[in-house]
């Protein structure tokens, strides 16, 4: 057997056969899964409070409105059909404008401190016509915690819905004439209509949802985040330690320096195959079981394997190389996070990438070799995907840059694992890799 | 020139350098097949970065190292055993199978029979599935030893390998080296412990602030120094001895006395002089141990002799 494979295979053995490693690949999808459960438990909480919302409305038109809406929301919304109370009352107690209205806040804003009120709202004089009245035509809502607060978003309707109904009685037409007139339709998302290729029929678009759009890219991207920390980001503890107890000068006595770092690459590529497979087979497994079969992106478990093999090599030898540099545990610490920022940064922009995969932003960011793994997936993986090239293209440059970290790695490698003493510097470390 | 004849290792004229400090000084060595060649030299004088060349773990700065007649530049050295200074085992591993593991490594002859004869040898049988974390600090080194010559190599380099051993430990590892060593294979190993030195080695080689000082037979060097050397017991120690004339230097190892004498200085004639100050019980002339011979190369007037 090669010695770069012995190497692979021990990094591989001294990995799967540990209890980490079972736990690990036990946990994580335990603690993702626990996440979403837990999601969908405070999801299926409900908020039973009874609230008291103060209303100061110094318009003097809208307050009673607000007290039918919500004398007719206590009537019909508390409970659902099986009995269960599903919603808080919404009390509300009017208030008198004061002349003094800074004491007046603060008078209420204690009492929602001392729990008596929920919040207190309060209405312009100008909120009828408000484009020209400046801060006379605002609603202001002071709470506890009001930027995610039910009943601020609640509040909205029925003032709104009165001040138009007040606009149209102004303007000589009678709501009633139009009942419909405040109808708010909000469109549905479908996927683009397509002909069947098999029987020519036009086919009927798909109702596109949250969950497809952006829920399901993020999958698989975070599993392709875990086996990169699995099969990638060990490397660089575990090189320093075998700096640090010698074992690195013994190997090199018997492999050269690239290929036992290759070896160390090739060991976390397996490792990170290994619990990809456990992954993916019980995974897919489990969602057929489940019935949602259809949600699994076949499609994309080629160019997750692909872009996972190259992401561990990528990053393996990144962090086989830093740890090379680094003397013992607490320098490797120190390393960790410039080692992982590449993993990282895409995990800041999943978002944005996810709801605008096609922007200029998105398309750069994940041509950037060392974002393409997970972003390019990530875009990959929405309804609206990406055009044929940029996978390819992404994939290429993934490739030269593993090409190329894995040998300026190398370099470093080499002369790291026998320096000792102070801590090399960033040019240090640069001169390794160009003089080797 | 044919294989057997091609010396096992051959030097150079070697420079290292760590920036600005010179490891290697121009240094050329050849170590003859079969033979069991001592590196000595103080810390820090050059005998690990020289061993790590032949190693091919490091490159010299100029010059050549040949092993086996092959410059071993950017090759694998299969045919090398290598023990650090410094034990280097993955202590999560059982002992079997990091041995098969380092033996697979060389991949020379049937790595898993050497194991178990290597493990028999070495009494550790009872402990090959025992974690090397679990083993005492001789135990690993013995397990170290092994992991060096499971792939029979042809050439056994050990750095300091009875360094930390109790003497049972010493005498295992002795006896195993020269075991390798009649079987044909050449033993290079660098030890801080003269007396062993004197007795193992054919050759011994000694570095300082990175030149080459000593490289000999014992016997070759010995007679470099002449019979300058009298070993005897006195009744009363050394104290009285220091202030007579003739002798330059006085080391004085308890039962025994050994006295340094200057050149003019005739034996007889000091003899005379030493039964006048003091009891003699033994006398005899000699030749400079290893040990008086290296101190007076690293010692603190050790600038004279090496400029000489």
């Amino acid at each position: 057997m090669p010695k770069l494979l012995r190497v692979a295979l021990r990094e591989y053995k001294a990995t799967v056969k540990t209890k980490g490693f079972l736990l690990a690949l036990v946990l994580a999808p335990i603690l993702m899964g626990g996440g979403a459960i837990g999601m969908a438990i405070f999801e299926s909480r409900v908020d039973t409070t009874d609230k008291v919302l103060a209303v100061i409305d110094r318009s003097g038109r809208v307050a009673d409105a607000i007290v039918a809406a919500a004398d007719a929301r206590n009537a019909s919304m508390l409970y659902d059909d099986e009995g269960r109370q599903v919603a808080g009352t919404y009390t509300i107690d009017v208030r008198t404008p004061a002349a003094a209205r800074d004491e007046q806040l603060l008078r209420l804003s204690n009492a929602v401190r001392g729990g008596e009120l929920h919040a207190v709202v309060e209405i312009g004089p100008g909120v009828l016509h408000p484009r020209d009245v400046g801060s006379a035509g605002t609603i202001a809502y002071y709470a506890e915690n009001p930027a995610v607060d039910d009943l601020r978003s609640w509040v909205a309707r029925p003032v709104n819905d009165e001040l138009r109904r007040l606009r149209l009685l102004e303007a000589g037409v009678d709501p009633a004439d139009v009942p419909d007139a405040f109808d708010w339709i909000t469109p549905a998302g479908l996927r683009l209509v397509s002909r069947d290729p098999e029987t020519g029929a036009i086919g009927g678009a798909e109702r596109s949802t949250e969950l497809e759009a952006i829920l399901l890219p993020i999958i698989p991207v975070m599993v392709l985040l875990m086996m990169i920390m699995m099969g990638a980001s060990p490397h660089l503890q575990a090189v320093t330690e075998e700096k640090q107890q010698r074992i690195a000068e013994v190997m090199l006595g018997s492999i050269e320096p690239f290929p036992f770092m290759l070896g160390k690459l090739v060991g976390g590529v397996g490792i990170a195959l290994t619990a990809s497979a456990v992954y993916l087979v019980g995974g897919i497994l489990t969602v057929e079981y489940m019935g949602w079969g259809a949600f699994i992106p076949y499609s994309l478990l080629p160019w997750f394997l692909v872009y996972m093999v190259a992401a561990v090599a990528m990053f393996g030898a990144l962090g086989a190389a830093l740890g090379s540099a680094c003397n013992d545990a607490t320098e490797a610490q120190n390393m960790t996070l410039p080692s992982i920022l590449p993993v990282m940064i895409p995990i800041f922009v999943l978002i944005p990438v996810v709801t605008e995969p096609s922007s200029a932003l998105a398309t750069g960011l994940s041509l950037v070799p060392l974002f393409t793994p997970l972003l390019m997936l990530l875009r990959q993986g929405t309804p609206e995907g990406v055009a044929a090239w940029q996978p390819w293209v992404g994939l290429a440059g993934i490739l030269v840059t593993a090409v190329i970290f894995v040998w300026i790695g190398g370099r470093i490698f080499r002369v790291g694992l026998l320096s000792q003493g102070t801590p090399p510097k960033l040019g240090t470390i640069l001169r390794w890799a160009v003089r080797g | 020139m044919n294989e057997t004849a091609t010396p096992a290792v051959e030097i150079e004229r070697v420079t290292k350098t760590y920036g600005t400090t010179t490891a290697v000084d121009d240094l050329s060595l050849v170590v003859p097949r079969g033979a069991a060649y001592g590196f000595i030299g103080p810390n820090g004088s050059g005998k690990t970065t020289t061993l790590r060349m032949i190693m091919n773990i490091l490159y010299p700065d100029r010059g050549g190292v040949r092993v086996f007649g092959d410059t071993l530049r950017g090759s694998s050295t299969d045919r090398i055993g290598y023990m650090p200074e410094e034990r280097g085992l993955y202590r999560k591993m059982r002992v079997r199978d990091l041995l098969e593991f380092y033996g697979g490594l060389k991949g020379n002859g049937d790595v898993v029979a050497n194991v178990t004869d290597w493990l028999d040898r070495l009494e550790l049988a009872e402990w090959a599935d025992k974690k090397i974390e679990t083993l005492s600090k001789g135990m690993s080194q013995k397990v170290q030893f092994i992991a060096t010559v499971v792939a029979r190599p042809e050439l056994v380099i050990l750095d300091e390998p009875f360094t930390g051993l109790d003497p049972v430990n010493t005498e295992v590892i002795r006896n195993a080296i020269l075991g390798l060593q009649a079987e044909g294979t050449t033993v290079i190993f660098s030890t801080h412990d003269m007396s062993m030195a004197e007795k193992m080695c054919d050759f011994i080689f000694m570095i300082f602030r990175g030149r080459k000082v000593l490289d000999g037979t014992l016997s070759s060097i010995q007679d470099e120094y002449g019979s300058d050397t009298i070993r005897l017991r006195t009744g009363e120690g050394a104290e009285r001895l220091r202030t007579l004339p003739g002798i330059e230097h006085v080391t004085d190892f308890g039962q025994v006395q050994e006295l340094r004498i200057a050149r003019d200085c005739d034996p007889q004639q000091l003899l005379g002089r030493l039964v006048g100050v003091t009891t003699i019980t033994s006398f005899e002339i000699t030749r400079p141990s290893l040990h008086d011979i290296f101190v007076r190369i690293a010692g603190p007037s050790a600038t004279e002799v090496t400029d000489a």
